[in-house]
């Protein structure tokens, strides 16, 4: 069993998510990073979709039995009190009596724990499920390299912007102000549209990036709305989603046509 | 229709009416193409969302079709029309307060779209003389179950929430529930009514 003692920020256990519910008002939610909850599970020797935590820091728990976890995603001050060190990308077992904090984040937005067995229910006392039988990594993962050059397709709503407002997208550098499970919201060179014509509320996708009136693009994250009523400009390629979850306030991000 | 691309995983359909809409919608869930991983309509549009391997173009023939309105079975909604708006809905209409219970328990009302909140259904039918503006100020705080109607649709919030829709009473359904499948009592399509209690 752990208990955790602090969840820190945005700290929660999360899974892969459930797709295929937007049509009952309910988006995929689950973790922000699915490719690093993935790779802290694989670490572990748990299948992929294993519920883990993830956390933008503060997250502290005490191991009341032996056991192995694997770190993913961002990078974090790790403190381990009563155990041994905890490093980025390799299984480590916790000793009963450890204490884990995952502090502050020196690079990415989300931190991603998988716990050997998978988490099976949780309150502030996690229970872990069965021992996968499967065997754990034998060596620590390649960081992968995080890139802040997002690749983006024409929204549906492009032709609601001025002619140069793709170029404006695609050729400038946009700051990351927050980011949440909702979304991240960027400021950088106004995205103007044609006019102000209010637009009946559409259906949303994962990085979708719509734009408010005040031409600040907002990239649409895990837990989006289904539907939302701001045109939206651009749409982030599928496989570039988890760079842009790692993109932590303040992060330059640029973006590139995908083809 | 016109369909616009939305990346490479996704298409939104554009109609002129919410009635073109809730067929394309009904339509292409019927058909269940394949590679199609969830078709979410909403007031003039509806999106497809797809695993990357749908070529749009089949899209074009079920939406084409017009459907015989779904048979499903009427979901009945128990009310008790209490609501804090009742008054002044019944005041702005020009109506009698039991005018207002009778105009909204007395339509039939199809599930146009959900949005806003997982579970909650805008529910297409509202009787013209009770359609009104949202409040002008939103409440913080509305409870759960409640019935509430604002511009052309009806509808019942599933959990508590910030709320501007006028609030006429409420229900004791459970709107929404992880264990159930749909966890939506009231998914697009479902056929709706209000009953007083």
């Amino acid at each position: 069993m752990i208990t955790v003692m602090s969840w820190g920020v945005a700290g929660s256990v999360v899974d892969r998510g459930r797709a295929g519910l937007a049509s009952l008002g309910q988006s995929r939610g689950g973790a922000v990073d699915a490719v690093s909850l993935a790779l802290a599970n694989r670490l572990v020797g748990n299948a992929e979709d294993c519920a883990g935590m993830e956390t933008s820091g503060g997250l502290v728990m005490s191991f009341g039995k032996a056991t192995m976890i694997a770190i993913a995603g961002a990078v974090a001050e790790m403190t381990v009190s009563n155990g041994p060190a905890v490093g980025w990308g390799s299984p480590v077992v916790l000793p009963v009596g450890a204490q884990l904090r995952v502090g502050r984040l020196v690079d990415g937005a989300r931190v991603y724990v998988a716990i050997r067995g998978g988490i099976s229910q949780y309150g502030d006392e996690l229970i872990i499920g069965a021992d996968p039988a499967t065997p754990a990594a034998t060596e620590p993962a390649p960081r992968p390299s995080l890139t802040t050059r997002l690749r983006v397709w024409p929204g549906p709503r492009l032709d609601w912007f001025l002619p140069t407002a793709w170029t404006t997208l695609t050729a400038s550098t946009f700051a990351v102000t927050s980011t949440s499970r909702v979304g991240i919201r960027l400021t950088g060179p106004a995205l103007v549209r044609i006019d102000d014509q209010q637009l009946p509320s559409e259906g949303l996708v994962e990085g979708a990036i719509q734009v408010p009136p005040d031409g600040q693009p907002i990239i649409m994250l895990a837990d989006h709305p289904t539907t939302g009523g701001y045109p939206v400009i651009a749409v982030i390629d599928p496989s570039d989603l988890h760079h842009a979850a790692q993109a932590a306030a303040g992060t330059i991000v640029r973006f590139t046509p995908a083809r | 229709m016109k369909l616009l691309q939305y990346g490479p995983r996704a298409v939104l359909a554009e109609f002129d009416t919410m009635a073109q809409v809730m067929n394309a919608a009904h339509a292409w869930r019927s058909a269940a193409l394949v590679g199609v991983v969830d078709v979410v309509p909403a007031a003039r549009t509806v999106l497809v969302v797809h695993d990357g391997s749908l070529e749009t173009s089949r899209l074009v023939a079920p939406a084409a079709t017009t459907l015989v309105v779904s048979t499903s079975e009427t979901v009945i909604l128990e009310v008790v029309y209490d609501g804090a708006d009742l008054a002044e809905v019944a005041q702005t209409c020009g109506i009698a307060v039991q005018d207002v219970i009778d105009l909204h328990s007395g339509a039939d009302y199809t599930v146009a779209f959900c949005g806003f909140m997982p579970g909650f259904a805008y529910l297409a039918g509202l009787p013209p003389p009770l359609q009104l503006p949202r409040r002008s100020t939103p409440r913080t705080r509305v409870r759960a179950g409640s019935v509430a109607i604002a511009a052309e649709f009806a509808g019942v919030y599933p959990r508590e929430s910030p709320g501007g829709w006028h609030l006429l009473g409420r229900t004791e359904a459970t709107l929404w529930d992880d264990a159930r499948t749909p966890p939506a009592l009231l998914p697009p399509g479902t056929s709706v009514r209000f009953r007083p209690t």
